[in-house]
């Protein structure tokens, strides 16, 4: 099993109409060993910008702490929060100064941008932008995320409707993946609030 | 003799023979001319040898590409009324789950079980081989095999294809006339006679709860909550391991399947989910 599965991990993101929602798993594991089930792979960056970091646990940790300072030093300088595309590409430019050392790391991001119009993007551990218009999945069970949202995923959904489709397809993605799951972490945000809820999941 | 003289000089078609076939101890189920069995407790069968010097490294790749890593959590053990065998019922390969329904818990004949660790079809062909052997030792000898006598057929065979890149980790669990018995019995060839063994993945998990709660005077009940218990904390811990904990009794009358509990449902039983206010108490932190 590869260097990007040996914690192993399971995020996903959706758009729906003007919200969208992220959510991950709670594993943190040592190959097949389960070491914690409370682990946070999704990061607040602002009210309106999360990021979920797949793969190796220690390099989401560490890209985190670095994102959250550029961002900082970001709001400092022009007074405001930053766009989602502009925090995009900022992971981006940060992934790929490390092409030859990367963090192995696999970043998922979700934010409302102008007219708090819902925006998700993904990334591969070197910086390669892919945007979407409905849904990305990184992790160790992305290939089972994939067929999942795939099959239930609807154009323009309310949030209650997109908490319940995201629960479902990534509880059912993280049952056929032995390194990833024992529980669920979603969030849903819509220009008013965000919603955090602790998804119940298999345990085994 | 006059007889073959006469066929070979004028090329008669074959000469009959006594059919002997019905008192083989074991039918030719390998498809070779079934002459390698001559007694009644029978050889290996053989299987075409590939031809090569380096026989160990032959196509060694390959076989540990196939050998899968014996994901798995199984337990079995003795206690004063009898033999408890608990399994998981995960199949992984790798990282992905490919059934969480497998029967782990093989029935050799009613008063023996199997446990499956290692691969499927070399555990599920070996054990139903097994339970050939016995039935057949029962007619031969009118008599019920021993779980000694049972262990050791499956050990020799298993010996005999040391190296060839078989991967089976059992257990034997009987009652015969001397009462219960458990042997381990595992794919290098070994055999070892016990009272209490796991084998698997998730095997360091439940020795952790069987050892420490385990007790010789233990009502069937206690038995059964107690292997339950070790596979679930097994599943808890080892990725590999996961589905449904069967656990089954064997007794003076045989062996008897007690129960067969998801393992979540299970989580959430000995761990209700207790709602508060307050947030996880034991969170982790960020520095």
């Amino acid at each position: 099993m590869s260097i990007f599965e040996y914690n192993g991990s399971a995020i996903v993101a959706m758009v729906g109409k003007n919200c969208f929602a992220i959510a991950s798993d709670r594993r943190l594991g040592v190959n097949l060993q389960t070491v914690a089930t409370d682990f946070q792979r999704i990061f607040k960056i602002h009210d309106k910008l999360f990021v979920g970091l797949s793969g190796l646990g220690s390099d989401a940790q560490t890209l985190y702490q670095r994102l959250v300072f550029r961002h900082k030093l970001y709001q400092l300088r022009e007074e405001r929060d930053m766009k989602p595309e502009t925090f995009a590409s900022l992971v981006s430019a940060i992934l790929y100064e490390k092409r030859f050392g990367p963090y192995f790391c696999q970043p998922v991001i979700a934010g409302l941008g102008n007219d708090d119009k819902p925006f998700i993007c993904t990334m591969d551990f070197i910086g390669a932008k892919e945007l979407a218009k409905d849904f990305v999945v990184a992790g160790s069970a992305s290939e089972s995320l994939y067929g999942a949202c795939e099959a239930l995923f609807k154009p323009d959904m309310e949030p209650d409707e997109l908490s319940e489709v995201v629960s479902q397809a990534l509880l059912a993605s993280v049952d056929r993946d032995c390194l990833s799951g024992w529980g669920g972490h979603i969030y849903i945000v819509t220009p008013d609030e965000v919603r955090e809820k602790i998804l119940k999941g298999r345990m085994d | 003799m006059d007889l073959i003289l006469l066929s070979r000089n004028l090329s008669l078609p074959k000469i009959m023979k006594f059919d002997t076939s019905g008192l083989e101890s074991t039918a030719s189920v390998f498809g070779t001319a079934g002459n390698e069995l001559v007694d009644g407790f029978s050889a290996a069968p053989a299987f075409e040898l590939p031809t090569t010097t380096d026989f160990d490294g032959f196509q060694k790749e390959a076989v540990q590409m196939v050998k899968p890593a014996k994901g798995t959590t199984t337990l079995a053990f003795i206690f004063k009324d009898g033999v408890i065998v608990a399994a998981d019922s995960r199949a992984s390969m790798g990282g992905y789950i490919s059934s969480q329904s497998v029967k782990k818990i093989i029935e050799i004949n009613p008063y023996m079980l199997g446990t499956m660790a290692g691969g499927a079809a070399d555990c599920q062909f070996w054990h139903r081989n097994l339970g050939i052997k016995c039935r057949l030792h029962e007619l031969t000898n009118k008599r019920r095999i021993s779980v000694t006598g049972a262990s050791k057929l499956l050990a020799n065979i298993l010996f005999s294809y040391r190296g060839m890149g078989l991967s089976v980790g059992t257990m034997i669990a009987g009652w015969d006339e001397t009462g219960p018995g458990l042997y381990y019995v595992d794919s290098e060839g070994g055999r070892l006679k016990g009272t209490r063994f796991s084998v698997g993945s998730g095997s360091p998990y439940a020795y952790g709860v069987l050892d420490s709660g385990y007790r010789a005077d233990m009502s069937i009940e206690e038995a059964a909550e107690l292997g339950r218990r070790a596979i679930y904390h097994a599943t808890f811990r080892d990725g590999a391991s996961g589905g449904v904990a069967s656990v089954y009794y064997v007794g003076p009358d045989g062996w008897k399947k007690l129960s067969g509990d998801d393992v979540s449902e299970l989580h959430y039983k000995y761990y209700p989910v207790v709602s508060t206010e307050a947030p996880e108490p034991d969170r982790m932190v960020e520095a």
